[in-house]
């Protein structure tokens, strides 16, 4: 057997080597993974939510009027220099900033910014955000001034319309379908914009000598080889074949900090928004409060934590809000009742007060003398919320709950979320820059659809009137003190109805070899995210990357 | 002759009818699955897209609420004139060019892999079956079925992490290196080589067994045949009757066998493809089926029926070269 190897295999390898450098990598590129595929196709299109683009095509190429910093929370100015709101926040003036080009040497102006707008408005499947229902016009009053006039008045808007990619004029006006359009060769005004070479395994991205920001990017090309696996992605970043990437990667620490603590690098960033356990409000037991309530304190989240989230995350705060989203804690917060603390014994009141009571030590039933029973549904194959609901299983027993994990595929899954076919699942919840958009889907009411019918969004399915006046009042203004106590207020109802159950903190997953390159943020140097799937914020990582 | 025509199209017309139930079943079953596109991919985005854009994404899709039956008469419609729809998982692209992209490194990888676990298995398996009491024989089929019992998933991911990662011998993934531009040069086809030989070895190495253990047992069957015996009686040089008497006779179920496993190779190189990040039909299978992309799927699994009938037919033709009787 020896013998065959080394009159066989070795002389095979050593062809091959030579044949091909492995060892010699390409070090004037950066090396990114952000999607799982297996061959590329060349999509650079940034407007249709349903074309599937390459990274980084909406935040890289193409730009936005501002970039939301989700460390910071603050939004920076960046094809746009200035916004006002006027007439009762019926009118918002955005500032152009000046002297910024496109790739192909034309100038930018206003009237990129109002052609890409009322794109929108011509072909609805490109108004992701509805925004055409508040939107009345939108023109550009001179080079540098855009004018958007609101039909109604709806502050919140503001982030759909700064965070617009803004798409060139001159490009976009000649095709016959821009829903079709794939955009082979993208003109755009972000810091990466030339192909330099595209086949089905791997292709670069170039930079734009003509980007505004002078002297960025300091990396001088992208390369993107396809990963199709989380294992396959990890091996690159411990072999040095890859060097920013966005992957869960169990048991980091001991896989692949140790492996080289000097260059290998992971951030798992708090995005400031948590896991839920949804419960359906609309079934007949836990549409009490007071059993929400019981099941979360019966829940152990330290031990969730451990063994479902490898410990990278920590419990769930009682708003859910925490990280940078910590700072809209209303200041009454800790008068509040705390019910994401782990509380046996508040739990087995809140249950015993409800009619639930014991049978045998071990189980409860309701009036009529059936078991209290409940299945959790999670996604098969997202083996972290799996392990999670299994302790949460295991946990509720403890208080004479039975609970059963049932996993579905996806597809399945989320059919039966939108329909209300389900009693209880771990699931993310909705979030934004501010926590507007996370209460508005936990409690708004005009949100909530019967059982059977498909609800895109609050598929728990609770909605009470005076979180609706709340919202309401929340997207008449732009006073930020009067923004701050409404959302103070949308806490303490949050508090009181418990809509539903949050977990852990939700995390981005982010690593970095930086053995070639350097300047990758981190949690002592947080000037950017260093998840490559934060959009577009990234960006600010992209720039300060430098080589070695 | 004549009668071996009348064969090959009484055999194509079956073909023909198992094609178009294939197809029929290929529409119904997609659209048995829970679950719609649209919302799916909205699903997708995570609370990034308002809700109130999920209209504009079916508009976008082409999907519609038009009867089934418009829909299928369009479907069958779209089959004869190549146009396979537009891809929702890889939206904008035409799903017959994504298919394209993906099948030939499947047929390249799988098929040649298939192709040479064939031969010499077969080849294994007729030598060990003429010596049945060698050495070869004793240790060669109960060490092939030892591995061939292996989880493949398993046995693939050590060889990566052993032969890939650890020796750095072979690439850990893709089907060509990062630095060739493919085309037809001498670098390109020597990385794809290259790229090819870790997987490939795998799927042989799996296969392998199968092959040698079925060629063994018919081949030790026929040898007990009284022609073989009369052939040996009559002096015929034993090369001669190992090959053209007794294993031309024993490889005809092992042909039958290739066949079925075509349809296989197709779909199953899936675990291959996913370990070593190798572009093809099983890998974006799975995407099609996690993304709901009824297009795509179906593009694919059309793709699958049609070549697995379309093999099954030249063996058919092949068996009748092989076994006379066929011809009778």
């Amino acid at each position: 057997m020896k013998k065959i190897i080394s009159i066989f295999f070795i002389p095979l390898v050593y062809f091959f080597a030579s044949c091909e450098n492995k060892t010699n990598r390409d070090q004037e590129g950066l090396i990114v993974y952000q999607e799982n595929q297996i061959s590329w196709t060349r999509n650079f299109e940034p407007l249709n939510p349903v074309s599937i683009c390459r990274w980084p095509t909406r935040g890289g190429i193409y730009e936005p009027l501002y970039i939301y910093n989700p460390i910071s929370t603050e939004w920076v100015p960046w094809l746009a220099t200035n916004y006002e709101w006027k007439n009762d926040n019926r009118k918002l003036l955005f500032s152009i900033r000046t002297g910024v080009k496109w790739s192909d040497g034309r100038e930018f102006s206003a009237y990129d910014v109002a052609y890409t707008l009322n794109l929108w408005k011509q072909f609805p499947a490109l108004d992701t955000r509805n925004a055409w229902d508040y939107l009345q016009n939108v023109v550009a009053i001179s080079d540098t001034l855009v004018e958007v006039d609101f039909k109604r008045v709806y502050v919140p808007g503001f982030e759909a319309i700064a965070g617009a990619y803004i798409v060139p004029k001159h490009i976009w006006s000649k095709l016959d379908d821009p829903l079709k359009f794939d955009n082979p060769d993208p003109v755009g005004t972000g810091p990466y914009t030339e192909v330099l070479r595209f086949n089905s395994q791997v292709w670069e991205l170039g930079k734009n000598h003509n980007y505004w920001q002078k002297g960025k990017p300091h990396v001088e090309k992208l390369i993107f080889p396809t990963f199709s696996t989380n294992e396959q992605t990890t091996l690159a970043l411990l072999s040095g074949n890859l060097d920013w990437a966005g992957a869960f990667i169990p048991a980091i620490q001991r896989i692949f900090v140790d492996k080289n603590p000097e260059h290998h690098h992971y951030w798992f960033r708090n995005t400031g928004y948590s896991t839920f356990l949804h419960t359906n409000t609309k079934d007949p037991i836990l549409q009490d409060t007071n059993v929400r309530k019981a099941i979360s304190y019966a829940i152990n989240r330290e031990q969730v934590v451990k063994v479902g989230m490898y410990n990278y995350t920590s419990p769930a705060h009682v708003t859910s809000l925490a990280g940078p989203m910590a700072k809209w804690h209303s200041p009454k917060i800790n008068e509040k009742e705390n019910w994401t603390a782990f509380n046996l014994e508040k739990a087995n009141e809140l249950l015993d007060d409800a009619g639930y009571k014991w049978k045998n030590k071990n189980e409860r039933i309701d009036s009529n003398g059936s078991p209290l029973k409940f299945n959790i549904i999670v996604v098969s194959g997202w083996s972290d919320w799996v392990r999670s609901a299994q302790v949460i299983s295991q946990n509720l027993k403890k208080v004479g709950i039975q609970a059963t994990v049932r996993t579905y595929d996806f597809g399945a899954w989320i059919a039966r979320m939108q329909q209300g076919n389900f009693q209880m699942a771990v699931g993310w919840a909705d979030k934004g820059a501010t926590p507007y958009n996370f209460f508005k889907s936990m409690m708004f009411s005009e949100y909530v659809k019967p059982l059977g019918e498909t609800a895109d969004i609050n598929w728990h399915r609770f909605g009470i009137k005076e979180a609706d006046f709340l919202i309401k009042e929340f997207e008449q203004t732009s006073d930020e003190n009067k923004i701050k106590n409404i959302i103070y207020k949308l806490q303490h109802l949050f508090i009181e109805h418990a809509p539903g159950i949050p977990l852990f903190a939700e995390l981005s997953w982010a690593e970095c070899n930086s053995k070639y390159f350097t300047n990758f943020p981190s949690a002592e140097n947080p000037y950017g995210p260093l998840s490559v799937n934060e959009q577009p914020s990234f960006i600010f990582t992209l720039l300060n990357i430098k080589k070695r | 002759m004549n009668k071996s025509i009348l064969y090959i199209s009484r055999r194509f017309g079956f073909y023909l009818i198992a094609a178009f139930a294939a197809l029929t079943l290929n529409f119904i079953i997609p659209r048995l699955m829970p679950g719609d596109p649209a919302s799916i991919i909205f699903a997708r985005f995570k609370g990034k897209l308002k809700p109130e854009a999920i209209d504009a994404m079916r508009e976008s899709f082409g999907l519609t609420n038009d009867p089934i039956i418009t829909q299928y008469a369009s479907y069958l419609k779209g089959i004869l004139q190549g146009d396979l729809g537009i891809s929702i998982a890889y939206f904008p692209e035409p799903v017959s060019e994504i298919i394209g992209g993906g099948l030939i490194w499947t047929i390249f990888l799988a098929g040649s892999s298939m192709v040479i676990a064939f031969l010499i298995g077969t080849t294994l398996g007729v030598i060990i079956a003429w010596n049945r009491t060698g050495k070869l024989d004793t240790i060669l089929p109960p060490a092939l079925a030892f591995f061939g019992a292996f989880p493949y998933f398993w046995l693939a991911m050590v060889v990566l992490y052993i032969f890939g990662f650890s020796m750095n011998w072979f690439p850990i993934g893709r089907a060509f290196g990062n630095e060739v531009n493919p085309g037809l040069n001498t670098p390109y086809l020597l990385s794809v080589l290259y790229h090819a030989f870790l997987p490939a070895l795998t799927l042989v190495f799996v296969s392998l067994g199968g092959w040698m253990l079925s060629m063994r047992n018919t081949m030790i069957s026929t040898l007990g045949s009284d022609y073989i015996t009369f052939a040996n009686a009559k002096g015929i040089p034993s090369r001669l009757i190992m090959l053209r008497y007794a294993a031309r006779n024993a490889i005809l179920p092992n042909l039958t066998g290739f066949g079925m496993a075509l349809g296989f190779m197709l779909s199953g190189a899936l675990l291959t493809e996913m370990i070593f990040s190798y572009p093809g039909q099983g890998f974006l299978l799975l995407q099609a089926v996690q993304s709901q992309d009824y297009p795509l799927m179906q593009g694919i699994f059309m793709t699958i029926t049609l070549a697995v009938l379309g093999a099954n037919w030249l063996v058919d033709i092949a068996i009748l070269f092989f076994d006379p009787r066929t011809r009778r």
